[in-house]
């Protein structure tokens, strides 16, 4: 039954009309949470919370849209963030201008490995993926003359930016904020310009059978490699946000295989191959894993009764829950794997669409 | 002109030579039936002929123009396209988008695409299902949809890998019926099919193939009482 489901019809205008109104609600709304928000701690929640949606949306155009599981994407934050940071310790380069360049280079690799790794399909791209990323993180350790080695790099402040006669300091979270929020306003609208495109249905073509998509007059290599290059500026946007954030960048922090992993988890759990997917992936994550972190949960059931502060339970929870958070973490990722296949998203469309085809049946 | 040549044409998998030294031409607008036993190297020879393989030996020539070694999708801009027996739809995009990536070869733009996608969804009568998911269709309709797809490129010669395979006989008449429909239209085609009755039909002429080898060639009346085809499929007479 479930696969004769007819998908669900366009929207028709009157709906695309009220999704734009509630998507340009939402960065409105967004945009004004500095005025009203002044914690140091909320606002930097939501950066990464930005942070993890440019990430996630950033690889769902070639992991999601054309189905090249690349498990390297490290390799593309890394580069971001050292040659953005490179640029400005050693050469005195303005980051908006460094931030061009590490996304051209970010480019220019990610052409150079397509071309190798997509020779390959299925796992042995994603394993070849992993293996160049890797490539790339030894290099940079060990090209100490450039890169510093395992010390990483450490900046100063990022020098103010002035437009006529207003300044703009990057040193309260507010400017770091807005800069996060334009990067992901373009990123979603990037993943949505390429799905209502010809490149969106050549990517989704490859994603389902590659063979008939070859047939069908597709070039395969070629699309594959616009995916990646897509896809790899927008990563290298990424890390170069981070880096100018954090200020501090080491090989074990930007071009490690978790940094890869997560970014594929995002869109798994959102829901991969969709323009919201990655943003609610990214919104469980990060509210996941924070308040796993911060031991929010004993506070929690602490503070309803549930357990007492001196009691045995207690006392282990506030002292270990916290240190369990990546197993809590791991064990929430499998469920979600196994029960939702299609991410939180594709649950969500699913169990909707039921709903509406037994409304239906009733109404008969 | 010739609109097909094949010269020579070989493709050895190790020491097997699933094809060997087959040559046919064909004219514009024709049916040609391409027909023999299981593992006579029918496919093989559809994927020497649209790129999927480079034959090992030998030329083959579209339209006057060496396509040996051009890649699949190079060989559909020329106007020949193939569908697969094994049939392959894009799953989980709608069968509107599957017929319109094939359109998106002609085109750059969604629009045209998904006019000209509608449109040979009507000639194949999938109008009805074009908002369903490809991957829930029956066998019926996903040959069908391959059919749609290809129609969508505007080729100027399909080839037609078992399009009939597994389908019941009211079904098999449809896709008769849409064969010669495509060839009242000026297309030319090849055509793989087990069903004798149906080939016999629909082919101006066929080529048998044998063990990767051309068995014969022939009005379809010739090949039916060619004793050395009759041997093939059935084996020898005892004496």
């Amino acid at each position: 039954m479930d696969a004769m489901r007819p998908s669900p019809s366009p929207a028709p205008r009157g709906s695309a009309r009220i999704s734009v109104a509630a998507a340009v609600a939402v960065v409105a709304a967004l945009a004004a949470v500095p005025a009203f928000v002044s914690n140091p701690y909320a606002l930097h929640i939501m950066i990464l919370l930005f942070l993890s949606v440019i990430m996630g949306s950033a690889w769902n155009v070639v992991g999601g849209y054309a189905g090249q599981y690349s498990v390297g994407h490290a390799a593309y934050y890394g580069i971001g963030a050292y040659v953005t940071l490179i640029f400005m310790t050693q050469y005195r380069i303005m980051p908006w201008w460094g931030t061009w360049v590490a996304m051209a280079a970010a480019l220019a690799v990610a052409l150079v490995i397509g071309s190798i790794t997509f020779r390959l399909r299925g796992p042995y791209f994603v394993l070849a993926s992993i293996a160049v990323a890797e490539v790339i993180r030894l290099t940079v350790l060990n090209w100490k003359s450039v890169t510093n080695g395992a010390e990483g790099i450490l900046s100063g402040p990022i020098p103010k930016i002035a437009f006529g006669e207003t300044t703009i300091k990057f040193i309260s979270k507010v400017p770091f904020y807005y800069v996060g929020l334009a990067m992901v306003v373009a990123t979603v609208l990037a993943n949505l310009a390429v799905q209502h495109s010809k490149l969106g249905y050549y990517f989704q073509a490859i994603r389902e059978d590659q063979d008939a998509a070859h047939s069908l007059g597709i070039n395969l290599t070629f699309h594959k490699n616009v995916a990646l290059g897509i896809s790899a500026v927008f990563t290298a946007l990424a890390g170069s946000y981070y880096a100018l954030y954090v200020r501090f960048i080491d090989p074990s922090t930007v071009l490690t295989i978790d940094v890869s992993v997560q970014m594929v988890l995002i869109c798994i759990i959102g829901g991969i191959g969709t323009v919201l997917g990655p943003v609610i992936g990214a919104l469980v994550l990060v509210a996941l894993s924070e308040t796993l972190r911060s031991n929010l949960i004993t506070d929690v059931l602490i503070s309803i009764g549930a357990v007492s502060a001196e009691s045995r339970v207690g006392a282990f929870l506030k002292e270990h829950l916290s240190h369990a958070h990546m197993l809590i973490y791991g064990v929430l990722v499998v469920v979600v794997i196994l029960f939702m296949p299609d991410g939180i998203l594709g649950w969500v469309r699913q169990s909707m669409r039921r709903r509406a085809l037994a409304a239906a049946g009733e109404k008969r | 002109m010739a609109i097909l040549e094949v010269r020579n044409v070989f493709k050895l998998f190790g020491g097997l030579a699933a094809c060997s030294d087959v040559s046919f031409s064909m004219e514009p607008g024709m049916i040609m039936g391409l027909i023999g036993p299981n593992g006579a190297g029918k496919t093989t020879l559809f994927n020497c002929i649209t790129g999927y393989y480079p034959p090992t030996k030998g030329e083959v020539e579209f339209k006057g123009q060496r396509i040996d070694g051009l890649s699949p999708d190079k060989v559909c801009k020329l106007g020949m396209v193939r569908t697969w027996q094994k049939v392959r739809p894009l799953a989980k995009m709608t069968v509107l988008d599957n017929v319109m990536v094939g359109a998106l070869a002609r085109t750059n733009s969604l629009r045209a695409a998904r006019e000209i996608a509608a449109e040979q969804l009507e000639v194949v009568k999938l109008g009805p299902k074009a908002r369903f998911l490809a991957g829930g269709l029956p066998i019926g309709e996903r040959k069908k949809l391959e059919v749609a797809r290809v129609l969508a490129t505007k080729p100027e010669m399909l080839l037609l890998d078992e399009v009939m395979g597994g389908l019941n006989p009211a079904e098999s008449d449809e896709i008769i019926q849409l064969i010669l429909d495509i060839k009242r239209r000026g297309l030319t085609q090849m055509v793989i099919e087990h069903d004798m009755k149906a080939i016999m039909r629909i082919s101006d002429r066929i080529v048998v193939l044998n063990s990767g080898e051309k068995l014969a060639e022939g009005l379809p009346q010739e090949i039916v009482n060619n004793p050395e085809v009759v041997t093939a499929y059935l084996g020898e007479a005892v004496s």
